[in-house]
C-alpha cells in the first residue's frame, strides 16, 4: 500500500519534533539543571534587529537582563553591550542518547550573557532548555506506557478473540474491572512503596509502566473485535481446513489485521499518556527535581503569583500541544488509510 | 429477562471486586490517617496509637473489610475518620454538586454534537466539514489542564466571572433570579471546560457514523424518492447511525461522577473530586472506597443503560 | 443608633421564626453582676460580616476531638479558654478566669472564674462546666489530642471544684509557665453534653451536621449554618463576656463566614477578587504580586517578620538493627560524623534559600529558635557565613577525599551519594532540597531529591526509618520552650533524628535531657532562659538538625477593616476577631 501524502506529512512533522527533542543537548543553549540564582523568573530575552542608534543590523542581537533595584524578580535590559546571536557556538557539554558527546550548540551568545528563549524559572534555569530536555522524559514516558498497554492489549485481546469461550469471558470481565479501577489511589500506593535508591527517573518510568498496565483494557477490546471478525473470514476457515496450526493462523492471517488498529491506538495513546504524566505532576506524584518534565514544568502554574505574573511559564504547554497535534494527525491519517484499505 | 438478571448479578460482582481491590490498595499505601498527629510534639505516641485502635485501624484487613460491608448494608457506607460521620451524608452532597456540573456539561455537549455532527456529515468534504474537523483537532490537542489554567488566568485578570466555588457568599440573600444568575456564573467556566473537552470526540463520532450511513444504499434510495433534506437527515439517517452513538452515550453516563476531578480541583468546585483527593491523600480510607464505589456504580449504570437502549432502539440487535 | 434599633427589632422578629428559644444575635448590654472583661482597644461600631477563606474544610465542631487546623480555626472563634495567651504580647492574660494563684511549690493552681457569664445559648457558666470540660480532655477513652498537654510529670492534672466560681488544679510536679497550658482548652457546656458523655457517645457529638441549637460555647461567635463543601457561617454571640471601654458588648461584627476554597492559590484568587476580607500566611511571591495591586484594590499587606517555625535537614541516625536497610545503615557512618554534618551546614547557602524560596521575606536559621522569639532566642549563637572552602577542609580532616571527576569519596573510597525526602505538597521545602542538592554538588556529593506524598514521608521518618535524609519543619505553636519538650528529650516522640531511644545515645543528648527537664520545673524566667540558651548552644554545636530558614508571616486585609492587629502566633489574623469592625457603613465584601 502506498502511504498517502497526509501520512507522510504528519510523520515528518512528528519526526522533526522528536529529533529536536532527541538532540536537545544540541538545540538547547543551556544546561537544564544549572541554576542562575541571580536570575529567577527572568522574562524571555528580546531579540533586536535595530540598535540603540536606530541602525538596522543583519545579525540579530540581544541585551543582557539585569535585576532592577526595586521590586522582587523585576528586570530590565542593560544597554551596555550588545551580544550578537551566533550559530554553532561552544557551550556546556552534553551527550546525545548517552553516546555521542559534544559541546557545540545550535545557537547562543558570547559569555557572560545568556539567552533565555522562554525565560527562566524560580531557580533561574533556562525554560527553553528544560522544555527540550523535559520532552525527552515526557515522550519516553508516553512511549513506554503505550508499548506496555499495547503489549498486554494485543496478547490478551488476541487470546480472547481467537480462543473464545471462557478465556474470552474472563478476559473481558477483567478488562471491565480495570476500566473501573481507582487510578489515583493505585498510583499513590505504588509511588510510596518504591525503594528510595532508585533515581527519580527510574521511579517515574516504573510508575508510567503501571499506567500502561492499567490501560490495556481498551486496546484489548478493539483487538478482540478485529480478531473475532478475522477469525471467521472464509480464507481463515479454509486455511484451518487445510490443517494450519493455531500459531500459523495467528501469525499469518489474524495478526496482520491488528496492525492497523495497533498503529492507530499507539498514535492515540501516546499523547494521552503524556497528558497523564502532566496530570500526575499536577497532583505532585510525578517526576522529581531536578529532572525536568513537561508535567512538573507546568505544575508551577498552580501558584497564583506564577500564573498571574510570569506568562512564559505557559510555554511547555505549547510543546505539549505540538506533540499532541502531531500524533493525532498521524492517528487520523492512519485511520483514513485503514478505512480506505478495508473498502 | 434472563439477560437483565445476568447483567445485574454481573454488576454486583463487579462492585464487590472493586471494593476488595480498593481495600487492598489502601493497605499497600504506607501511612494511616492519624500519622499527621505524630508530627505534633504535643501529642504523645500513645494517644496516636489509642486513636488508631479506637477506630479499628489496627485490625487485620479481612476484619476491617467485614465491618465496612456491614456498614454499607446498613446504609452508612463506612465511617469517615476525618469528619466523624457516616460516609453516605458526605458523598450525597458532593455527588449532587458534581452531577450538577457533569450532567449539564454532558447535556450541552450532546445538544451541540448531534445537530452539528449531522450537518457537517451532510457536507462531507466541503469547507464547513474541514473547518469543523480542524477545530476539533485543535480542541483535542489542548489538554484539559491547560484549558482550565488558561481560563483561570483570564478570569483572574478580567474578573468577568467568579474565579471558583459554586455560589457567592451572599447567595442566601438573593432572590430566585439572582440565585440562578449566581449559580450560572459559577458554572460557566467548569461546564465550559468539560464541554470543550468532550465535544470533539462526540462530534467526530456523530459525523463518522452519519457519513457511513449516508453512503448506504437505502439512503440513496430515499434521496431518489425526493424526501426533503431535513427529514432525510434526522428521520432516516440518524436513527440508523444511532448504534455506536448509544455506546458513546453509555460512556458519557459512566463518566458522570469521575470525569470532572481535574476541573473541580482547580476551580474549587465542591464536588466529589476534591473530597476524593483530600481523602486519598490523608488516608481517610472509607471515604475513598465510598467515592470509588459511587463512580463505579455510575460506570456500571452507564453501560447497562447503553445495552438496554440499544435493544430498544436498534431492531437489528433484537433480531440477533 | 436609631437605625440600629430598628434593625435589631427586625432581626429579633425574623429570628423568632428560627429555632424556638434561640435568642437573636443582637448584643445585649452587660447585666449587673456580670463580670465582663473590658478591652482597651479602639471603640468601634456594630455591623458587617467578615469573610475568610480556608484551605480545606473543617472536619468537626467538637473542640475536644478536633485535630486539624481548619477545625481549630473555626472552633477558636466559637469557644473560650480559662487563661489566654495574648497573641500580640505573647504573654498570658485572664480570660474566663479573672485571676489565679499558684502555691510557692508551683504545684497547686487555683483559678477564680468570672461571675454571671452565660454560654451562647443563654445558659449560665460556672465551675461545673470547667470540671466537666477537663473530664472530657482527660478521658482516656475519648483520646483527645490535647490530653497530653495535661499530663505533667507522668500524671494527669487533678481538677476539683472549690466553689461555684473557683476550681483547683493540682500538678504532680511544678511546671514552668503552667498557666500557658490552659490556652485554647475550650470550656464546654455541661448542660448540652453531659448526657451524650455518659452514654459514651461524646466522640460523635458536635459533628458538622449537628443543628446549631445544640452547640454552645463561650466564644465571640456561635454557629449559624454549615453548607457542606462550601462555607460555615457564624453569627455574633449575644452573651459574649467582653465589652469595650464604653460598655458595648463585643463582638462588633454581625457575622463571620469561613469559605472553603481548596488551596493557597484559590485563597489568594478570592482575596484579590475582593470576595474575602482577610488572608493569612501569604507566601512571599504572592505578596509581591498583591502589593503591586494593593492600592487599587483597597487592600493592605503586612509583613510581620520571621515566624516561629523552623525548617531543617535531618539525617537518619536511628538504630537500624532489626530492619533490613543495609545501604542506609552503611551511609549512617557518614551521617554520624559530626564533621560531615558541620561541612554540610557550612556548604548550605541559606541566603539563597531565603531569596529564592521566600523571595527575601524570611530569615536564615542556625538554631531552632527564630529571631522573632524575643523572649527565648539566644542572641550569642554564632551565625557562620557560608563557606565551601571551610566545608572542604572539614571533610578532608574527616578522611574524605575527591576523585578526579570531582566526586567526593568517603574514607573507605565509596562515593558519597544519598537522597533527601520531602513532602511533595510542600513546594517550599522541595525548593530548599533542590538548592541544597546543588550546594552539596559543589562538594562533590551526589544528592537525589525525592519528593514523596506527605504521609509517605511521615511513615518513613516515624515508622520504617527507610530514608537517608529529610527536610522537615517544626515549631510555630507557642514561643515558650515547653511545647518543644518532645522534640529535644531523647525519648520524645518527635526526637526525629533518633527515635525510640530508651536512654540518651550520646553525652550531649543526655545533657539536653537534663537541661530541658530542669527548665520545665524552673519557675523563674531568667534561670529558665539561661538553661534554654545552653540547650540552643549544644544543639548548634552538635547539629542533629542542619537548620535552614524560616518564612516571614505575611498577611493581608481590606483597608476598611479597623482594629486589625495581626500577630506572629497562630491564628495570626483572627485572634482578636471580637475587636474587628468596619468604620464606614456597608461591608465591602462579597459581590452579589
Amino acid at each position: 500500500m502506498m502511504p498517502r501524502p497526509k501520512i507522510v506529512a504528519a510523520l515528518i512533522f512528528l519526526l522533526s519534533l522528536h529529533l529536536a527533542i532527541l538532540f536537545a543537548g544540541f538545540v538547547a543553549p543551556q544546561d537544564p539543571a544549572v541554576q542562575n540564582r541571580d536570575f529567577p523568573f527572568v522574562p524571555p530575552t528580546r531579540v533586536h534587529f535595530v540598535d540603540a542608534g536606530g541602525h538596522m543590523r543583519l545579525r540579530p542581537f540581544i541585551y543582557q537582563w539585569v535585576a532592577r533595584a526595586d521590586g522582587v524578580y523585576e528586570y530590565q535590559e542593560s544597554r551596555e553591550r550588545e551580544y550578537p546571536l551566533r550559530l554553532f557556538v561552544p557551550g556546556p557539554r552534553y551527550r546525545i542518547a548517552g553516546l555521542f558527546a559534544s559541546h557545540t550548540h545550535l545557537f547562543g551568545v558570547d559569555a557572560p550573557a545568556q539567552i533565555f528563549v522562554a525565560g527562566t524559572d524560580n531557580y533561574g534555569r533556562d525554560q527553553f532548555s528544560r522544555i527540550l530536555f523535559g520532552g525527552q522524559i515526557s515522550l519516553a514516558a508516553g512511549l513506554l506506557a503505550t508499548a506496555t498497554s499495547l503489549f498486554f492489549g494485543l496478547s490478551i485481546g488476541c487470546a480472547a478473540g481467537f480462543y473464545g469461550k471462557w478465556i474470552d469471558e474472563s478476559a473481558m470481565r477483567l478488562a471491565e474491572l480495570f476500566l473501573v479501577l481507582p487510578w489515583l489511589y493505585v498510583l499513590l500506593a505504588v509511588r510510596s512503596c518504591l525503594p528510595l535508591h532508585l533515581s527519580p527517573a527510574q521511579t517515574f518510568l516504573l510508575l508510567v509502566a503501571v499506567i500502561g498496565t492499567i490501560g490495556w483494557a481498551r486496546p484489548a477490546r478493539l483487538v478482540r473485535g478485529v480478531v473475532l471478525s478475522a477469525k471467521n473470514r472464509k480464507y481463515v476457515l479454509a486455511s484451518r481446513g487445510y490443517g494450519a496450526s493455531d500459531s500459523h493462523l495467528l501469525r499469518r492471517h489474524v495478526l496482520p489485521h491488528t496492525y492497523g488498529i495497533l498503529l492507530t491506538q499507539a498514535a492515540v495513546l501516546v499523547p494521552q499518556y503524556v497528558i497523564a504524566e502532566v496530570t500526575l505532576s499536577f497532583f505532585g506524584l510525578g517526576l522529581g527535581e531536578p529532572m525536568p518534565s513537561w508535567g512538573n514544568l507546568l505544575a508551577s502554574l498552580q501558584q497564583y503569583h506564577v500564573l498571574v505574573s510570569y506568562w512564559w511559564m505557559f510555554t511547555p504547554a505549547i510543546a505539549l500541544i505540538l506533540v499532541t497535534i502531531g500524533y493525532l494527525g498521524v492517528a487520523n491519517a492512519f485511520h483514513q488509510q485503514l478505512q480506505s484499505d478495508s473498502i | 429477562m434472563k439477560y437483565l438478571e445476568r447483567r445485574v448479578i454481573h454488576a454486583v460482582l463487579l462492585l464487590v471486586g472493586v471494593s476488595v481491590l480498593c481495600f487492598l490498595f489502601s493497605d499497600l499505601a504506607p501511612g494511616s490517617f492519624f500519622d499527621e498527629m505524630k508530627l505534633n510534639p504535643q501529642i504523645s505516641a500513645e494517644t496516636v496509637a489509642a486513636l488508631r485502635s479506637q477506630y479499628g485501624l489496627d485490625q487485620p484487613l479481612p476484619v476491617r473489610y467485614g465491618r465496612w460491608v456491614k456498614s454499607a448494608v446498613r446504609g452508612d457506607w463506612g465511617y469517615s475518620l476525618a469528619y466523624h460521620s457516616p460516609v453516605r451524608s458526605l458523598l450525597l452532597v458532593r455527588a449532587r454538586n458534581t452531577l450538577l456540573l457533569t450532567a449539564l456539561a454532558t447535556l450541552l455537549a450532546w445538544l451541540i454534537a448531534i445537530p452539528v455532527g449531522v450537518w457537517i456529515a451532510s457536507r462531507s468534504g466541503k469547507w464547513e466539514d474541514r473547518l469543523t474537523l480542524a477545530g476539533t483537532s485543535v480542541l483535542l490537542s489542548v489538554p484539559e489542564l491547560v484549558v482550565t489554567l488558561g481560563l483561570l488566568y483570564w478570569v483572574v485578570r478580567t474578573h468577568v466571572l467568579p474565579a471558583g466555588g459554586m455560589i457567592s457568599v451572599g447567595f442566601d440573600e438573593l432572590g430566585l433570579w439572582g440565585k440562578f444568575r449566581d449559580l450560572a456564573a459559577h458554572l460557566a467556566i467548569p461546564v465550559g471546560v468539560l464541554v470543550l473537552a468532550g465535544l470533539p470526540v462526540l462530534l467526530r463520532h456523530v459525523r463518522a457514523s452519519m457519513v457511513e450511513v449516508l453512503k448506504s444504499p437505502f439512503m440513496q434510495a430515499a434521496r431518489g424518492h425526493g424526501i426533503g433534506r431535513f427529514r432525510l437527515l434526522f428521520r432516516y439517517a440518524l436513527p440508523a447511525a444511532a448504534n455506536p452513538l448509544i455506546s458513546l452515550l453509555g460512556l458519557s453516563v459512566a463518566g458522570l461522577l469521575s470525569g470532572s476531578l481535574l476541573v473541580e480541583v482547580i476551580m474549587g468546585w465542591p464536588g466529589l473530586g476534591p473530597l476524593l483527593l483530600e481523602a486519598s491523600v490523608s488516608r481517610d480510607i472509607y471515604v475513598v472506597v465510598g467515592a470509588v464505589m459511587a463512580s463505579t456504580f455510575f460506570m456500571i449504570l452507564g453501560s447497562f443503560l447503553a445495552d438496554v437502549m440499544l435493544v430498544v432502539i436498534d431492531p437489528r440487535v433484537r433480531v440477533e | 443608633m436609631h437605625r440600629l434599633g430598628c434593625v435589631a427589632t427586625l432581626l429579633s422578629a425574623l429570628s423568632a421564626f428560627g429555632v424556638a428559644g434561640f435568642a437573636s444575635s443582637t448584643p445585649q448590654s452587660p447585666q449587673p453582676g456580670e463580670e465582663v472583661q473590658v478591652t482597651d482597644g479602639q471603640v468601634g461600631r456594630y455591623g458587617g460580616a467578615l469573610v475568610v477563606a480556608q484551605r480545606s474544610e473543617p472536619k468537626t465542631l467538637n473542640p475536644v476531638t478536633a485535630a486539624d487546623a481548619p477545625s481549630r480555626e473555626v472552633l477558636g472563634r466559637l469557644t473560650a479558654d480559662l487563661i489566654h495567651i495574648n497573641r500580640a504580647s505573647q504573654k498570658t492574660e485572664p480570660a474566663l478566669a479573672k485571676s489565679w494563684t499558684l502555691t510557692k511549690d508551683g504545684r497547686i493552681f487555683t483559678v477564680k472564674l468570672r461571675h454571671g457569664l452565660r454560654f451562647s445559648d443563654g445558659q449560665p457558666f460556672d465551675a461545673d462546666d470547667v470540671v466537666f470540660s477537663f473530664q472530657l480532655y482527660l478521658d482516656d477513652k475519648i483520646n483527645s489530642p490535647q490530653r497530653d498537654l495535661l499530663v505533667v510529670g507522668g500524671k494527669p492534672i487533678g481538677v476539683e471544684k472549690v466553689d461555684r466560681y473557683s476550681v483547683r488544679f493540682t500538678l504532680a510536679q511544678p511546671y514552668a509557665a503552667a498557666e500557658r497550658i490552659f490556652d485554647s482548652l475550650a470550656i464546654m457546656p455541661r448542660h448540652l453534653l453531659e448526657s451524650s458523655y455518659q452514654q459514651g457517645k461524646f466522640t460523635q457529638a458536635w459533628t458538622l451536621t449537628t443543628p446549631p441549637a445544640e452547640i454552645a460555647g463561650m466564644g465571640p461567635f456561635r454557629l449559624k449554618a454549615y453548607v457542606p463543601g462550601q462555607k460555615v457561617v457564624l453569627e455574633r454571640n449575644p452573651y459574649y463576656w467582653k465589652a469595650d471601654r464604653n460598655q458595648n458588648r463585643l463582638p462588633y461584627l454581625d457575622e463571620l463566614v469561613f469559605l472553603f476554597v481548596g488551596n493557597e492559590d484559590a485563597q489568594l484568587i478570592r482575596f484579590q477578587a475582593g470576595e474575602t476580607d482577610i488572608i493569612s500566611r501569604l507566601s512571599a511571591e504572592n505578596y509581591a504580586v498583591l502589593s503591586r495591586e494593593a492600592g487599587s484594590r483597597g487592600i493592605e499587606l503586612f509583613d510581620l517578620g520571621p515566624s516561629l517555625e523552623y525548617n531543617f535537614l535531618v539525617f537518619n541516625l536511628n538504630d537500624l538493627g532489626s530492619k533490613k536497610l543495609a545501604s542506609t545503615a552503611a551511609k549512617q557512618a557518614w551521617f554520624q560524623d559530626l564533621k560531615f554534618r558541620r561541612a554540610i551546614s557550612a556548604a548550605v547557602d541559606r541566603e539563597a534559600i531565603v531569596r529564592l524560596v521566600y523571595a527575601g521575606r524570611g530569615a536564615p536559621l542556625w538554631g531552632n529558635v527564630s529571631p522573632s522569639n524575643k523572649f527565648w532566642v539566644d542572641q550569642t549563637l554564632p551565625h557562620p557565613p557560608r563557606s565551601i572552602d571551610q566545608a572542604r577542609e572539614l571533610l578532608k580532616s574527616a578522611g574524605f577525599s575527591w576523585r578526579d571527576d570531582g566526586a567526593l569519596l568517603d574514607p573507605r573510597g565509596q562515593p558519597v551519594e544519598f537522597s533527601i525526602i520531602t513532602s511533595s505538597s510542600n513546594t517550599q521545602r522541595t525548593k530548599m532540597a533542590t538548592i541544597i542538592q546543588d550546594d552539596l554538588s559543589k562538594l562533590g556529593m551526589n544528592v537525589h531529591v525525592v519528593p514523596l506524598e506527605f504521609r509517605a514521608v511521615l511513615d518513613r521518618v516515624f515508622q520504617t526509618f527507610d530514608y537517608e535524609a529529610a527536610i522537615m519543619g517544626l515549631g510555630g505553636g507557642d514561643a515558650d520552650p515547653n511545647p518543644e519538650m518532645n522534640v529535644w528529650l531523647s525519648n520524645g516522640g518527635t526526637h526525629l533524628w533518633h527515635l525510640g531511644e530508651s536512654k540518651p545515645a550520646t553525652g550531649w543528648e543526655a545533657q539536653i535531657d537534663q537541661l530541658m527537664q530542669k527548665q520545665m520545673v524552673q519557675l523563674k524566667y531568667k534561670e529558665r532562659k539561661h538553661l534554654y540558651d545552653q540547650v540552643q548552644e549544644i544543639v548548634a554545636a552538635n547539629l542533629p538538625y542542619v537548620f535552614l530558614a524560616t518564612p516571614d508571616i505575611v498577611v493581608g486585609a481590606k483597608k476598611n477593616l479597623a482594629n486589625f492587629k495581626p500577630a506572629i502566633l497562630d491564628p495570626n489574623t483572627l485572634w482578636n476577631v471580637e475587636e474587628l469592625y468596619y468604620p464606614s457603613g456597608a461591608h465591602a465584601g462579597a459581590k452579589p
